[in-house]
């Protein structure tokens, strides 16, 4: 596996991608436009709720009027924007990244608008404009780039810079790229508003191809605390991100290497556990044979005695927010939502969140409408391979918490972690990790049980409403039928009278709705 | 209501309303004190039919149910049986007669209301006559007064002709002059005053055309009868004014029905009452009505009391019927009710079980009307050859 590896790395990065440009959802026209749609989304959000900023993300997609393949997609956000001496990198270079830190952000490293340049490269050949302002700066930057794929590093065709009027900082973003609308269009608006849903935070404003402008306004200014980052867990560690670790770490000794780049992992536990494997604790890090690498990475992702991985870097939406974005997109009659506790698979913390939304405008279907969410990600492809499909669909038995099928009900389900587990490389959906299924299946029974109380409540309400109506309608029937037999006699009771006190007695032994007020406001008077 | 009316029906009047009255402001004072308004209505189910071996009659047993208006399923039933009422108490005191239709069309209206959903939904007082029927009897046993007491008018069924003088509205009518017709008795039989009567006994056939055979022949002339028919299943009017003449003027009453369980029931409904209608029993049953045939003895004879058959074998040949399913199953009920339960019975119903036949008064007719009017009913008379 790790000569695979190296033969790997002896191309360059950005060929490698060039050259699989599937792998990382470029397949096809009509993929390539979500893809880069998302890409840009992603981006546009990490560089601002992530930095606790709320987020105003603008999207245009416009075709080439003589060219109808291609795309020019373009991205607003007003996040953090990017100093300018990053920009060639951040966009023109495969890998870029300083340091090997985790953070659970949407995107990884940013690998993401690399491969949207690529593509469009590819495809189309266009350099990609971007302007920035990062916060604070007085000046925006503009440049227009392209990659140079066999040296992986960027080529910049145009740079410039100029005072800033207004007060706007962030990024813009436009790429031109062969797609295809009228197949990605149904994934494209599903995406924007499952965007939506998980940032009820956000202004998002969409104009799609044909000009047509869709705006989900912020329904909330509560932002999720941002995430923090923090230092790998040895449990998760594999052996090549040990070996670049070690490359990258300027500490001299073993013990300190570990102290210093290891959450977990204080001076004492270090050097109890270098001596458990017969590692001298003292040793330099430049003397480590691979041998000694590869017992190491076995060892940290094995021993015991670590503390637990740490989730208080993980940044959970929470559960007002997730209702929150649940009733303004779905305009359900009711929502619930739950954040569960942290917990651990192979060195990885994660939180598992849940939200359910039932009834209103949701339209019946014959099983749970998903909307499945990684670390704020909308997941839309692969959805039957996903976990949270299997527990929805197989270990959730809806009949026990009053649901039958066609019912319009909608689950969400969102894990955040600093390591997803993707099945396959399309990252769209989730393995079957036992302690993740476990999760997912105590939020959704949470969330059912309490949908099922509701339903519950409901149709007691209601059958305690129909009873009502079903006495009150008879009550100015019975009045004036019994006002009769005192008519020839005294004292005479008039049939109004009659009903009122039979309203009465209705009122404080069965109870009435205080939205009736009379016997009159259910019974119509037919003349 | 041009005629003035006579002064028995004034007084069932204000009897019936007063009745009325009274019961249903216990419901409208129980309103008044905001207490939850009910009704406490006997039950007419057959559980709660009872046989009463003394009197001989069946009556409505002890068991009431609880029509209460803040029970949803009897809110309904409860408005049906007050509107009912009201109707009725209307038409008492406005000197009106109506039918039991005219009741059904006086209180169908439709009620429009909004349901608990905010839908508008309509729904009629009653649909079907059948509805306002059950109400009425349920009016009648809540109030104890019968439909007839509250001057609720029925079809005319029952015909009624002899030597006999009676009172009707302020008309005196003699029954010995009606000429090939008869008298229809009327549905409120108990304002009829008897003024006089020449008879012996009263005759009631089932069948219309035999009533009539018999009354041109002069049956009730010469054997100084009243002679009645029910037309079928007879109607309360015609079973009140047959226990109002054996009770007020002592009178004995024969049964003349066709020899099958149809006939014995029609029989059983004059002398012990019907099941469905037992609560009036107390009023229109006779007890004291006897069976006087056709017995299925007169057909076969009765080698146990040496009784001969008053048919031939060739006339019990082409006379008698063969009996069908329903009516074996019909007699096995009958079988079951207490009052078929005595020797006579059990020996009538035997011998049609065994033989699987049945026979119409009319077959007795075929063999000669003069055979029916001075042989048949004549001998069985004297020889004292019914069931009672």
């Amino acid at each position: 596996m790790s000569k695979t590896a190296e033969k790997f790395r002896s191309i360059s990065p950005a060929e490698f991608f060039y050259r699989n440009k599937e792998i990382a959802g470029f397949s096809n026209p009509a993929r390539a436009l979500y893809q880069t749609v998302r890409e840009l989304v992603e981006n546009a959000l990490d560089a601002t709720d992530a930095h606790g900023i709320l987020p105003d993300i603008q999207v245009v997609i416009e075709r080439d009027p003589n060219k109808p393949i291609v795309y020019r997609v373009s991205v607003k956000d007003n996040g953090i924007g990017i100093p300018p001496q990053y920009v060639p990198d951040a966009f023109g270079r495969v890998l870029f990244s300083s340091k090997y830190v985790l953070r659970q952000t949407r995107g990884m490293f940013g690998l993401g608008a690399k491969m949207v340049v690529l593509y469009s490269q590819i495809t189309v050949g266009e350099p990609i404009e971007v302007v920035t302002s990062p916060i604070n700066s007085r000046r925006i930057y503009a440049f227009k780039l392209l990659i140079d794929v066999r040296e992986n590093k960027p080529i910049v065709l145009y740079r410039a810079s100029w005072r800033k009027e207004s007060d706007w900082h962030g990024t813009y973003v436009k790429v031109a790229v062969e797609g295809d609308w009228g197949r990605s269009k149904s994934k494209i608006l599903e995406y924007i508003q499952r965007t939506a849903i998980i940032t009820p935070y956000a202004n998002i404003y969409f104009k799609d191809p044909e000009g047509r402008v869709r705006i989900y306004r912020r329904v909330t200014t509560k932002i999720p605390p941002p995430p923090r980052e923090t230092k790998p867990h040895p449990h998760g560690i594999d052996l090549e991100m040990l070996k670049l670790m070690i490359k990258s770490s300027d500490a001299s000794t073993l013990q300190e290497f570990l102290e210093k780049e290891f959450q977990g992992i204080g001076k004492v536990t270090a050097g109890r556990f270098l001596r458990s494997i017969g590692l001298d604790p003292s040793r330099s890090l430049a003397s480590l044979t691979r041998k000694d690498i590869e017992r190491l990475a076995e060892a940290l992702r094995s021993y015991k005695d670590f503390r637990p991985p740490r989730a208080d870097h993980l940044s959970p939406i929470g559960s007002e927010i997730i209702k929150i974005g649940l009733s303004a997109i779905l305009k359900p009659e009711f929502v619930d939502a739950v954040t569960r506790k942290p917990a651990v698979y192979g060195g990885h913390a994660f939180i598992v969140e849940v939200g359910i939304a039932y009834g209103g405008a949701i339209q019946p279907s014959d099983s749970p409408i998903l909307l499945r969410f990684a670390n704020k990600i909308p997941l839309l492809y692969d959805e039957r391979s996903d976990v949270a499909w299997k527990v929805v669909s197989e270990n959730i038995d809806w009949g026990y918490y009053g649901i039958q099928f066609p019912a319009p009900l909608a689950v969400l389900v969102h894990i955040c972690s600093t390591k997803i587990p993707y099945k396959g490389v399309g990252k769209e959906s989730i393995a079957d990790v036992p302690v993740i299924e476990q999760e997912i299946e105590n939020g959704v029974r949470q969330v059912a049980r309490s949908l099922k109380s509701y339903l519950a409540r409901k149709k007691r309400e209601e059958e305690m409403a129909r009873r009502v109506v079903t006495i009150i309608k008879y009550i100015p029937d019975i009045a004036r039928s019994l006002s009769v037999f005192t008519r020839a006699s005294e004292p005479k009771i008039p049939s109004e009278e009659l009903e009122a006190r039979l309203f009465e007695i209705v009122k404080s032994k069965v109870g009435v709705a205080p939205s009736i007020k009379s016997p009159r406001d259910v019974v119509i008077s037919v003349e | 209501m041009s005629a003035p009316l006579s002064t028995v029906d004034i007084k069932a009047r204000h009897r019936a309303a007063e009745i009325l009255r009274k019961r249903f402001l216990e419901v409208i004072e129980a309103i008044m004190r905001g207490e939850e308004p009910r009704l406490v209505i006997p039950k007419r189910t057959l559980s709660n039919t009872i046989f009463d071996d003394e009197r001989m009659l069946l009556l409505l047993g002890p068991d009431k149910f609880e029509r209460s208006f803040l029970d949803m399923r009897e809110a309904r039933k409860f408005m049906q049986t007050v509107l009912m009422a009201s109707i009725i108490f209307e038409a008492l005191i406005n000197n009106e007669y109506p039918t039991i239709r005219d009741l059904y069309y006086r209180g169908k209206h439709t009620i429009r209301y909004r349901d608990h959903r905010g839908r508008i939904r309509e729904e009629n007082t009653w649909d079907e006559q059948q509805e306002s029927d059950s109400v009425l009897r349920d009016v009648e046993v809540y109030t104890g007064l019968l439909r007839e007491d509250m001057l609720i008018l029925s079809k005319e069924k029952g015909k009624v002709v002899g030597d006999m003088r009676i009172r009707s509205g302020d008309d005196v009518i003699d029954l010995s002059k009606m000429g090939h017709g008869a008298y229809a008795i009327e549905p409120t039989p108990d304002l009829i005053e008897f003024i006089d009567v020449n008879a012996e006994f009263v005759l009631v056939v089932e069948k219309d055309a035999v009533f009539q055979q018999l009354h041109r022949a002069g049956f009730w002339k010469k054997y100084r009868a009243i002679l009645i028919t029910s037309a079928g299943q007879p109607d309360r009017a015609t079973r009140r004014f047959v226990r109002r003449l054996n009770e007020e003027l002592g009178l004995p009453v024969y049964i003349l029905t066709d020899a099958d369980p149809y006939g014995w029931y029609i029989y059983s409904v004059f002398r012990i009452g019907s099941i469905t209608l037992s609560y009036e029993s107390e009023r229109l049953a006779t007890p004291n009505a006897k069976f006087i045939g056709v017995s299925m003895t007169d057909i076969f004879g009765d080698p146990e009391t040496g009784k001969k058959p008053y048919l031939t074998e060739a006339e019990r040949r082409n006379f008698i019927i063969k009996a069908k399913k329903t009516d074996i199953k019909r007699a096995k009920e009958l079988m079951n009710y207490k009052w078929f339960q005595t020797p006579k019975w059990k020996k009538e119903i035997g011998i049609f079980l065994r033989k699987q036949s049945k026979l119409e008064i009319e077959a007795l007719t075929g063999k000669g009307l003069k055979f029916l009017m001075d042989v048949y009913l004549p001998t069985k008379l004297k020889t004292g050859d019914f069931i009672g």
